[in-house]
This record gives structure tokens, C-alpha cells and sequence, in this order.
């Protein structure tokens, strides 16, 4: 009988994961994204986003009279673990679209399922390229669509802007070693050498390590006139006042991984003068935005950043589209599909959404400036 | 390319310290019951989290909030050895391994739920403002106050550690045991209790060291300790498991490796470098650079 | 048992073609599969701390060898699972012939520390060498398994699709890996291992080369987590470096060790739990109304408590061989009344 354990336990996580309770008169839609391990706090600020979206909605009525449930899925920004979370939804033909995932590298590993059961899926933070590529089923259909910027568009937009406005000569990159710093530092050297700039120095960190001193010397020594920090604001912070104490006090600009008061924070004067894309800028924004920005700090004592509001407009797009196509996936993918022009767009808080064929946002970027502790806008790029 | 050379020196001592600092409270607990404590990268994060905690809810200041800190850090570790490994001094070695994992992810979590998985500046407005200005600065290198403080602290602790365990009587006990449990008991050592300290001792000096590592970088987050308790054990293997100044000049050895891997080799292959450096030092010194040969018990 | 035997052969068919069934879950089935390809992964760990007693933490890195190896080969040159499955395998033994034979000279805690050290420069390649691997960008668009029999008639090729193939496949794995140890185990080979754990010492003054087979121990463990490497490539059809970070190894330690290490069926229902634990522990805490964040808090606990009160785990190993024989257990115990605490001799 010494197989009467496995069978005994292999019994009970059948009975378990069988007995998923039944809800009746709700709409069921999934968030998938980092609520613990190293990833978590990015995930904190996606859940922050779509809570205050579906609180919003339900006290409204919820959709189509229904009340709308959100599950949470910690997928731990891990690719083995979301493909299981992807399976886990895919499953629960009650659960008709899915907010997420976290990161590229997660959302690619989920994608075959979402695409093998037909899932409807919008990430507010996935940023990778090869997202577009992988998002089609075999009849062409795209199930996944983006909220937010593809990390080419923004690399790209930060070199012009390096160049064109902040008026650099000579830059350096310091990226994280993932999917999102890469692909923001490719497309940045990319277009920064075609516009004639001098890339001086590239070097890479990782998650994890609070010390980034070897290499913040070695760029120093390369002497460039301004250094693009390619990664999320956590660490950010912590270069940014590891420059200033090596005496590296150059020019600082980053993207929308560094839109989060947090970065101040943490970074206390070291951020002052640091440039940031954005999809939107909150002293511009109409009263729909300023309200949500009310709501937000109200609610969680912080202002809002980049994730959250993109986490915000995912759920609300998702849910208009529920409410308009129906809680069936496939209606919903092909309205989602169908929101291709600028008229048929979502007017979120972070702007007007739209997607192109390839399921991505088509959006503005704008730019901000670290002055004094707050975020304020900074002078545009014509 | 020389003229980075010294302060990436500088760099590589600073991490060095700090691994060492981490390092220290390791290789105590291994030196006297021969378990790797992985939930000891947990007690430094608590550190600094609980001494935060006491500057801003309690109001303390920065110098006894730290000692507070280190108290209720020795009773986390006291508690650790009462419910995780106690009951397991008779069991495999690598069951206690694996309850010390279980722990570290219990606590990792327990903190994430407690303050939250966002990263939080150190109170700096608690922090004595002259930690912060430059000490020394020569040739494209400046050290703080604070990185002077770090250095003095952990020489301090090593010194005061190699006192205890050769010069005190618990330190005489604490020799005794590791080198055989049995007859350390038939001595009339009290071996719970010594234990017990050991792991008291070791977690006060985690707490220590997280804590000056989140003045030093201004910022502690739950996983801090995961990371830089991985690295600290690489560390006290290097220099030779055991021993207390072999976990100095491990935790150097590596941190320099570190540093000038960034510098000179690749920014890509930083830890890598590192890990190649601690490769190649146990391949030809099969028991780290400090520690005794063990007979093998495989 | 004679009642029971039939009951359970029922039981064993009715799970066994459950996967073919219309109402099968899929995500059960995810699950199941991971369990299985965790099990592989964990059998073949056991031979280095449980036959051998070696501490080693870089298992993972064979396991990231292995399905990478696998994913390029497909990306690249459209391979056959068939044949990748003895590539990987080779390859995973060869990194581990090359890497045990300088360090299996080492003892305990520092050939730990360097299996360690060897699986993070196998995450640091992955994750580096963009050129090859396309690096933390991840390898996308792997094909999955197909069994391809166009040379016999044009219309017989068939891809995986969905869990149940995978489900078999993995089975088969399982299967597979399992009776190749059972009889390693009880080979010459085997012997030598239990030899080498139990006394170094007396098994070299037997003429048991102890390099050798420690070496020969490594590879196999090495080849058999490349195998579950190149099945869980074509299985997730996507790959990036993050899958095989540090972790992973602790994990498949913890399941060798929790089932009960040195023991084949330990390793197996280590799996379960360990895979099984984090999927109940998402629906209970769902169910209990807690928040997700609070998941790896029970998960930590959990495992603190197995250990706690099954200290040697589920299938104690049977490295306890010298206490079964009565005439040395009642010496033990003997022992153990007068001088307080055993003493341990082998970790």
C-alpha cells in the first residue's frame, strides 16, 4: 500500500480543484498579476487600478445589471506560473476576459492557452514587441490587446526627445537585463544613432541587487551629457542617488517605468531634473481624469501612477465591452478588435485607446519633469 | 581604464562589508550545529523593517531604535530555533535545510502583508545627518561617513564575535559543541540553551546589518533579504564555512570580484564573474579560503 | 488486498482515460502534467543527495540545459521531440560530466555552493547571450510535439494539441524514469551509490571507485532533468531564463526531501505536494475569503509543519537499512539511552 498516500493527496486536489463555488447574477473577470514574490509591488499598483474601476462600476449598477467580480491570480510575474493561471482561467468558462499579465515574459507564456481557448485578454503593462507577433490565432484573430506603449514606440520617442529638446550630445544607457529594459534600450540606441547622437556607454543591472556603483563608475568615466535609465522606478531611485554620491550628476531621463511618486520618494533630491514619458499628464487630463486622480489618492493615500491608471482604463475597457458585445468571449474579442479608429476608441483616464491591427494601443506620449518633489509637465516634443 | 580601478576597489569593499556583515551571523550558526539558517536574509530584512517601524509608530530614536531592533531580531531568532529547528536536532541535516526555506518564505510573506510589498525609504529624517556627508574624497572616490561607519561596525563585530567564542566561557561551550554534541552534553553544557544564544547572537547582528544597509541605500523591501542572503552564503562558503573571519574576507573577496566584474569584464556577466571567482577558490581550495579541512562525511 | 487490487486497477483505468473524457478539465490536467514533469525532476535529483548524499543546489541549471537545448532546436532547425529528447539528455550529461568531475572531489556544503554557483552562470548565459537565445526576451513560438509518420502515408502527422497527448506523454516519461531508476537502484550501480553515501571510506577500501560513480551519478541525474527540461519546452511552448532562476532547485530539493530523500516514491508524492500545494492553497484561500497575497504565507507554514512532524518525510529512506536489522537497532537504541543524542554521521 505504499501508494495509498499519492492517491489519498492526488484525491484531494481533485476534489478541490473541482469545487470551484457558483455565483449567480455576476459577470466574472480575471486580474492576473504579481500579488507576492519580487514583483509584488508592481502588481499592488494594478490591483489599485482595476478595484477602484469595478468598485466604481458595480455602485453604478455593474454591467448590464449584472455585478461585476473580479478574480485575483497571482501569477508571481512568473512564466511557468501564469501559463498555469492561464489554464486555471481558460477553464472557467464563467470567467469572460482577463486583465493582465504583469510582465511581457508572463503574458507570452499565458498567450498560447488564452489562444487555445479563445480568451480574451488586455495587459495594462506588457510591453514587449514580441507580443504582437504572438497574439494571433491560428485563423489570424487576435485575443490580446495593450493598454500601453510598445517598448520600440518609446525608445524611440526618448531618443528624438534626448535629442530634439533636452539637446544631448553624448549618452550613456543603464538598463535593467529584462524584457522591458532591453527592448526601451534596442530601440533607443537604434534611433539615437540615427539621429546622430553618441552613445557612450551601455550597461546593465538586474532586479534584485540594490548596488549599482560598479557600473555607475564605469559610466561615469565615459562622461556623457545625459543617461537614459531603461527600467522600473525601485531601482531606479536607488541609481539615481547612488549617481549623485559617485558624482555621476548628469542629466537623468527615463520612461514610463519611472512614473510612480514613489521614484521621489525613494530618490529624495536625486530624482530633482529627471525627464519622464508618460501617456498622460494629470494637469491637462478632463474632469473624468481629475476625478479619478481624487479617487485614487483618497482611496490609497498615494497618487497614481502609470500602472494603475493603464490597470484602470484595461478594466474599463473590458468591461464596456461586456456591456456592449455580451459576456461571451468571442463577442468580446471581436468589439475589442473592432475598436480600431480613433472614433471607435476608449476615452479613459489615460487617454484616448484604440488598437491597430496587432491588438496595440495606439496612444500619445507625453513628458514630465522631476521640480521640487512633484511631477510636472516638461516641455513638449513638437 | 586605470583610473576606475580605485574606486571600483572602493565599490567592491563596500559590497564586500556589507555580504561580510550578512555573512557573519551564517557562518555562526553553521560553525556551531552545521545548519544553513536560510531564513537568516529574513531576521536582516525584519531588522530593518521593525527599526523603521520603531522610528516612525514609536517615535525612538535612531540609536535605540537600533538596539530595539537587535533585541527583538534575537528573539526572532531565539524563536526561529524553538519552533523550526529544535524539533528537528535528530532528523537529516537536510530537513532542517528545508524547514529553514519554509521559514524564510513564511517570513518573507509575513512581511509583505505586514508593511506592504512596496519599497519604503529609511527614515532619514531620524538618520544622524552626518552619515550622509562625504568623509574622504581623493581621485574619483568619495566615501560618506556612513560607509566609514558600515567598515568600522563590521571589524567591530567580527572582533567582538572571535572574542566571544575564544575568550568567554559560552564561546569555550559554543566550540565545544560544534566539534561533538554528545559530549559537549556529558560536559554539563547546557546545549539548548547555548544554541538558543547562538542563534540570539547571530540575528542581532542580521538586524545590524539590514539595517545599515537600508540607511545606506535608503530602501527596504521585503525581498531584501532573499537576495542579499544568498550572496552573504556564497560568501561564508568562500571563506571557509565556520569560520568568522573567513566570512570577512569571503564577503570581500566576493564584492570586489563583483565590482571589478562590472568594470572591466561586463556589466552582463557581474554576479557571474563573482560566482566564477568563488568556483575557481573552492576548486583549488576544496575547504574556502579560511576554513579548517573536514574529514569527509559526505 | 485480493478485494482491493480490482477496485483499484478500476480506479487506475478510470483516471487513466479520464483525460479523453468531454468534460475534462484542462487545467486539472495542466496541473497533473506539471506534477509529472516535477516528478521527473525530482527522481533525478534525488540520486545526487538521495543515493549519493551530495548537497546539490544547481540542479536547475540541467533543467534550463535541457529545455533550452530543446527550444533552440526547434526554433532553429525544426527538430523532432524524438530526437531531442536523447540531445537534451546528452547534453544535460555532458554539462554535468564536466561540471561533477572537477567538484564531486568536494565535500558537503561546498560542493553545494558550487552547484549553486554553476546554475546561476547558466541563468546569467540564458539570460546574456541575446544572440542565441533571444535572452529575458524570451523564446516565443515553440512547436508543440508532433508525430510525424509522413514517410509512411501523406495524412499521418499529428500535432499535440490541448493537455491530454501531453498528459500520456508525460506519463510515459514518468514511467519510463521511474523503472530505469527501480532497476539502477538495485544494479551494481545503484549498490555503489548506497555504498558511497552510507561510509565513503569502506566502500573505496571495497574497490568501489568513488569518483567515478559519483560522476556517473551526476550525469544521470544532469541527463534525466535535461529530459524534463526539452518535454516542458514543447510542453509551454515558450521559454525565457526567468523559469530557471535559483528557486526552482530549492523546490525540487524540497520535494526530494519532503517525500523522503534517498527513496524513489518519496520523490514522486514530493512532487504532488509541492506542485499541488501552491494550486489548492489559490482556490482555499479564494474560498476562505483571503486576500492572494497571503498565498506563500500558508505555503511557507505548510512546509515548516510537514517537517516538522514527518521529519524524514513521507517515505523515510531506506538508508535506514543498518536500523532495520534488529540486532543493530537495539544497539542503537542503547546507545542513544546512554549517551543522550545520536550522533550523526552522514548527512
Amino acid at each position: 500500500m505504499k501508494f495509498g498516500w499519492c492517491k489519498a493527496v492526488l484525491l484531494a486536489c481533485v476534489v478541490a480543484l473541482m469545487s470551484v463555488p457558483a455565483h449567480a447574477k455576476t459577470v466574472k473577470i480575471a486580474c492576473a498579476s504579481a500579488f507576492s514574490g519580487p514583483a509584488a509591488a508592481y502588481g499592488d499598483n494594478v490591483k489599485a487600478g482595476v478595484t477602484l474601476k469595478v468598485e466604481e462600476i458595480n455602485a453604478a449598477g455593474g454591467v448590464g445589471g449584472a455585478q461585476v467580480e473580479v478574480l485575483w491570480m497571482d501569477s508571481l510575474c512568473d512564466p511557468k506560473e501564469s501559463n498555469t493561471v492561464a489554464a486555471k482561467i481558460a477553464r472557467d468558462e464563467e470567467i469572460v476576459g482577463v486583465v493582465g499579465h504583469l510582465c511581457s515574459s508572463a503574458h507570452l507564456a499565458a498567450l498560447p492557452t488564452y489562444l487555445r481557448a479563445g480568451v480574451p485578454a488586455i495587459t495594462p503593462t506588457a510591453t514587449n514587441v514580441a507580443i504582437s507577433d504572438q497574439n494571433k490565432d491560428r485563423k489570424g484573430l487576435v485575443w490580446s490587446f495593450r493598454d500601453v506603449y510598445r517598448d520600440d514606440f518609446q525608445g524611440k520617442f526618448l531618443a528624438r526627445y534626448a535629442k530634439e529638446v533636452l539637446g544631448v550630445a553624448k549618452v550613456a544607457v543603464f538598463y535593467e537585463n529584462n524584457d522591458y529594459g532591453i527592448g526601451l534600450k534596442d530601440a533607443f540606441v537604434g534611433e539615437a544613432k540615427r539621429l546622430g547622437l553618441d552613445v557612450v556607454g551601455e550597461e546593465a543591472y538586474v532586479k534584485g541587487t540594490p548596488d549599482f556603483t560598479p557600473q555607475l563608475t564605469k559610466l561615469k568615466a565615459s562622461a556623457p551629457d545625459g543617461i537614459f535609465l531603461s527600467g522600473y522606478y525601485n531601482e531606479g531611485a536607488l541609481i539615481a542617488s547612488q549617481a549623485k554620491k559617485i558624482g555621476l550628476d548628469v542629466l537623468k531621463f527615463g520612461a514610463d517605468g519611472f512614473d510612480n511618486m514613489d521614484y521621489i520618494k525613494l530618490a529624495g533630491d536625486a530624482s530633482e531634473g529627471t525627464y519622464i514619458t508618460t501617456p498622460f499628464l494629470a494637469s491637462e487630463a478632463g474632469p473624468e481624469a481629475q476625478k479619478f486622480l481624487a479617487d485614487f489618492k483618497a482611496r490609497y493615500n498615494r497618487d497614481v501612477d502609470y500602472m494603475s491608471a493603464n490597470a484602470y482604463d484595461a478594466a474599463g475597457i473590458l468591461l464596456q465591452a461586456i456591456e456592449k458585445a455580451g459576456a461571451d468571449r468571442a463577442k468580446i474579442r471581436e468589439y475589442l478588435a473592432g475598436m480600431n479608429t480613433p472614433e471607435k476608441g476608449y476615452h479613459g483616464v489615460s487617454g484616448l485607446t484604440y488598437f491597430d491591427e496587432h491588438g496595440d494601443a495606439q496612444k500619445p506620449a507625453f513628458v514630465k519633469v522631476v521640480k521640487n518633489g512633484e511631477m510636472v509637465p516638461a516641455q513638449q516634443l513638437k | 581604464m586605470l583610473e576606475q580601478l580605485l574606486p571600483q576597489l572602493v565599490n567592491g569593499l563596500t559590497l564586500g562589508v556589507i555580504y561580510a556583515l550578512i555573512a557573519v551571523g551564517y557562518t555562526m550558526v553553521y560553525g556551531v550545529i552545521e545548519l544553513i539558517n536560510f531564513a537568516h536574509g529574513e531576521v536582516y530584512m525584519f531588522g530593518a523593517f521593525l527599526c523603521v517601524t520603531f522610528i516612525t509608530a514609536v517615535g525612538m530614536p535612531f540609536y535605540l531604535a537600533i538596539v530595539a531592533a537587535m533585541g527583538c531580531c534575537a528573539l526572532i531568532g531565539m524563536f526561529l530555533d524553538l519552533v523550526a529547528y529544535k524539533p528537528l536536532r535528530k532528523a537529516p541535516r537536510l530537513a532542517a535545510l528545508i524547514t529553514a526555506i519554509g521559514m524564510s518564505i513564511f517570513l518573507q510573506n509575513l512581511a509583505m502583508v505586514i508593511w506592504g510589498s512596496r519599497p519604503l525609504p529609511f527614515v532619514q529624517s531620524a538618520v544622524p545627518a552626518y552619515l550622509n556627508e562625504t568623509a574622504l574624497s581623493f581621485s574619483g572616490v568619495y566615501l560618506t561617513w556612513l560607509q566609514l561607519f558600515i567598515f568600522a561596525v563590521t571589524t567591530a563585530m567580527m572582533l567582538g564575535l572571535m572574542f566571544i567564542i575564544t575568550r568567554t566561557r559560552i564561546g569555550t561551550a559554543m566550540r565545544a559543541l560544534a566539534q561533538n554534541k554528545t559530549a559537549a552534553a556529558l560536559m554539563g553544557i547546557n546545549v539548548n540553551f547555548v544554541i538558543a544564544f547562538t542563534f540570539a547572537l547571530g540575528s542581532a547582528m542580521g538586524a545590524v546589518a539590514g539595517i545599515l544597509v537600508s540607511v545606506y541605500y535608503n530602501s527596504l523591501y521585503p525581498t531584501m533579504g532573499y537576495v542579499a542572503g544568498v550572496k552573504a552564503f556564497a560568501a561564508a562558503v568562500l571563506g571557509g564555512i565556520g569560520s568568522v573571519p573567513g566570512a570577512m574576507l569571503g564577503g570581500i573577496v566576493l564584492g570586489v570580484a563583483e565590482a571589478l566584474g562590472a568594470g572591466y569584464v561586463s556589466s552582463l556577466y557581474r554576479d557571474g564573474v563573482a560566482y566564477a571567482v568563488m568556483i575557481a577558490v573552492i576548486i583549488f581550495r576544496p575547504s574556502g579560503l579560511l576554513g579548517k579541512a573536514v574529514i569527509d562525511k559526505a | 488486498m485480493g478485494k482491493i487490487k480490482p477496485l483499484l486497477a478500476v480506479l487506475a483505468l478510470g483516471l487513466l482515460a479520464y483525460p479523453l473524457l468531454p468534460f475534462a478539465n484542462e487545467y486539472l490536467l495542466h496541473v497533473v502534467i506539471l506534477v509529472m514533469i516535477y516528478m521527473v525532476l525530482a527522481m533525478g535529483l534525488n540520486i545526487v543527495p538521495g543515493f549519493c548524499g551530495l548537497l546539490d543546489l544547481g540542479f536547475v541549471g540541467f533543467y534550463g540545459i535541457g529545455a533550452y537545448t530543446a527550444g533552440l532546436l526547434t526554433v532553429h532547425y525544426g527538430v523532432s521531440f524524438w530526437l531531442i529528447v536523447p540531445l537534451a539528455a546528452l547534453n544535460g550529461a555532458l554539462w554535468g560530466v564536466l561540471l561533477g568531475a572537477p567538484t564531486l572531489r568536494l565535500t558537503g556544503d561546498y560542493f553545494a555552493i558550487v552547484t549553486f554557483g554553476f546554475s546561476e552562470l547558466v541563468v546569467l548565459f540564458l539570460t546574456n547571450e541575446i544572440w542565441l537565445t533571444r535572452g529575458p526576451l524570451g523564446l516565443p513560438g515553440i512547436d508543440p510535439v508532433n508525430v510525424n509518420l509522413e514517410f509512411l502515408h501523406p495524412d499521418w502527422f499529428w500535432e499535440f494539441v490541448g493537455e491530454a497527448p501531453y498528459f500520456y506523454l508525460a506519463l510515459f516519461m514518468v514511467l519510463a524514469v521511474y523503472f530505469v531508476l527501480r532497476r539502477v537502484e538495485d544494479s551494481r550501480l545503484g549498490r555503489a551509490w548506497f555504498a558511497i553515501r552510507e561510509d565513503p571510506l569502506a566502500a573505496a577500501s571495497c574497490g568501489v571507485d568513488i569518483l567515478t560513480y559519483k560522476v556517473i551519478a551526476f550525469a544521470i541525474s544532469a541527463g534525466i532533468g535535461a529530459v524534463g527540461g526539452a518535454f516542458f519546452a514543447r510542453w509551454q511552448l515558450f521559454l525565457s531564463p526567468d523559469m530557471f532562476k535559483f528557486w526552482e532547485s530549492f523546490l525540487v530539493l524540497c520535494m526530494v526531501v519532503l517525500g523522503g530523500l534517498g527513496n524513489i516514491h518519496g520523490a514522486l508524492i514530493g512532487a504532488v505536494i509541492m506542485v499541488c500545494l501552491g494550486e489548492v492553497l489559490r482556490e482555499a484561500l479564494f474560498v476562505a475569503g483571503l486576500p492572494p497575497e497571503v498565498r506563500f504565507l500558508f505555503y511557507g507554514l505548510i512546509m515548516v509543519l510537514i517537517m516538522r512532524f514527518k521529519p524524514a518525510g513521507f517515505f523515510p529512506a531506506i538508508a535506514a537499512t543498518a536500523r532495520g536489522n534488529p540486532l543493530l537497532a537495539a544497539l542503537a537504541e542503547r546507545i542513544e539511552k546512554t549517551y543522550g543524542e545520536r550522533r550523526e554521521t552522514h548527512s
